[in-house]
């Protein structure tokens, strides 16, 4: 089953398309990205993610495999905001953007490194080719990075553990702002659906390494 | 940060006509769009509406009457301010289709609730749907306000179901709120991490705000004292 935020994933292929095609004009970029936003939201498609949530039963030890999971969302989103800051190509409110947002995922890769203790994953390396520096790139990455954060949380809100469900919660709403504030930036729709659809942990998988930003 | 919720004027209006107001979404939606968000919400429960919703527990009804109260008052709020018309720009535009989404959470819940779904209250927005300033502040508390409230459910929700309806629903509304937010010319995200509110504390600031109107009573069936 195509998921919608898995499409707009695809579509922006962030790092390939992006980075393979430097012609690529503002609209037709976000365009991409976007594609989600508007009429190819078909009912059938609008919750069709919600009965694979059936969870595999709650374990500390699955806690651990779905936090490292966001952990490594967190540090993706943490590295490409400090990118985008350090290559100072941002100006206004999307420079502010970066800034704040950038500081909020800080603060979640340490408050999950915490939470984990000495099972945290290592930290990867990152290469976010040019979509730091130019400021339609980035708004367009972002928004796919923040939307693939909702649906990574939304996805794994059945199979985490009461106590741990409770602390990702006070997370997951923070990146669906994020998502809201950098869509309504560009003029894209902030609250496309009446429901945010869920990613499975292969699916959120999968859509990082479409983006190519890890480079271990 | 949550701006507090305005007091406003003293105005009453007639309690809201539901079907009439989908009615009116409807024509004034881009029709697909109107579509993908009734159809989605009902597809939501409908994962739910047969084989699940006996296994529903007494809590997790509980809960769901408390997140279709929330509902209620969201629905409401932005039906009547598109009916009134004042707001304008990028506001009346996010008045639509917030207001249509919260319409299809109205209607999922009550489907999903079936006879035990609580009824919808009176409401009386005080002025706060006629005011561009008024409605946004209200907006903002009012997402913010969502956000909190299904948080703070979010691990006392027992049906794995429900709990996915929920969580799809607590991040819409946290879009909201970043939207209004945006609007307003305020941080749509404020901190790093979004704090959950309890029950008893979200109900209080809704009666606060005196919008949810007393239900008019006709008693006994003696003669009028005064009849003009």
């Amino acid at each position: 089953m195509r998921n919608l935020s898995l499409r707009v994933l695809d579509d922006a292929a962030a790092a390939g398309a992006v980075r393979a095609e430097p012609s690529l004009t503002r609209s037709r970029l976000l365009q991409h990205a976007f594609v989600g936003g508007g009429a190819v939201v078909a009912g059938g498609v609008l919750l069709g993610g919600l009965p694979a949530l059936a969870p595999a039963a709650r374990s500390k030890e699955q806690d651990v495999r779905i936090l490292n999971l966001v952990l490594l969302l967190e540090e993706l989103k943490a590295a490409f905001y400090a990118a985008a800051e350090a290559g100072g190509a941002l100006r206004g409110e999307l420079a502010e953007f970066a800034r704040i947002v950038g500081e909020h995922e800080r603060a979640h890769v340490a408050y999950l490194r915490k939470a984990l203790g000495d099972q945290a994953e290592a930290k990867p390396s990152f290469d976010f080719g040019n979509t730091t520096g130019d400021r339609d790139r980035f708004a367009a990455t972002a928004a796919m990075l923040e939307d693939t954060a909702v649906a990574g949380y939304n996805g794994q809100a059945a199979n985490l553990t009461k106590p741990v469900l409770k602390a990702a919660a006070t997370i997951v709403s923070v990146e669906a702002r994020h998502a809201a504030w950098i869509r309504d930036m560009v003029g894209q729709p902030a609250a496309p659906d009446a429901t945010d659809k869920p990613a499975t942990d292969r699916q959120v998988q999968q859509a990082i390494a479409r983006t190519g930003f890890v480079t271990r | 940060m949550t701006p507090e919720l305005p007091s406003g004027l003293d105005l009453t209006l007639d309690q809201l006509d539901r079907d009439g107001a989908l009615r009116e979404a409807a024509a004034r939606l881009p029709r697909t769009r109107f579509l993908a968000a009734a159809a989605g919400a009902a597809a939501a429960f409908g994962v739910l509406a047969s084989p699940a919703r006996a296994a529903v527990s007494r809590g997790d009804v509980a809960i769901l009457n408390y997140a279709l109260s929330l509902e209620y008052l969201q629905a409401a709020f932005y039906t009547e301010t598109e009916r009134v018309g004042a707001i304008t720009g990028k506001a009346a535009r996010a008045t639509r289709v917030v207001g249509a989404v919260e319409r299809a959470h109205v209607d999922a819940f009550r489907k999903l609730l079936g006879v035990q779904a609580v009824k919808q209250p009176s409401f009386d927005f005080r002025g706060t749907t006629e005011d561009q300033l008024a409605f946004l502040k209200t907006a903002v508390a009012f997402e913010d306000l969502a956000v909190a409230a299904y948080k703070g459910q979010a691990h006392l929700i027992e049906a794995d179901a429900v709990l996915a309806a929920a969580v799809a629903i607590h991040s819409v509304e946290a879009r909201h709120a970043a939207w209004m937010r945006h609007l307003f010319g305020i941080r749509p995200a404020a901190q790093a991490f979004d704090e959950a509110k309890p029950k008893a504390e979200i109900l209080k600031t809704v009666r606060s705000t005196r919008f949810v109107a007393a239900r008019t009573r006709t008693k006994g069936g003696g003669a009028p004292r005064f009849t003009g």
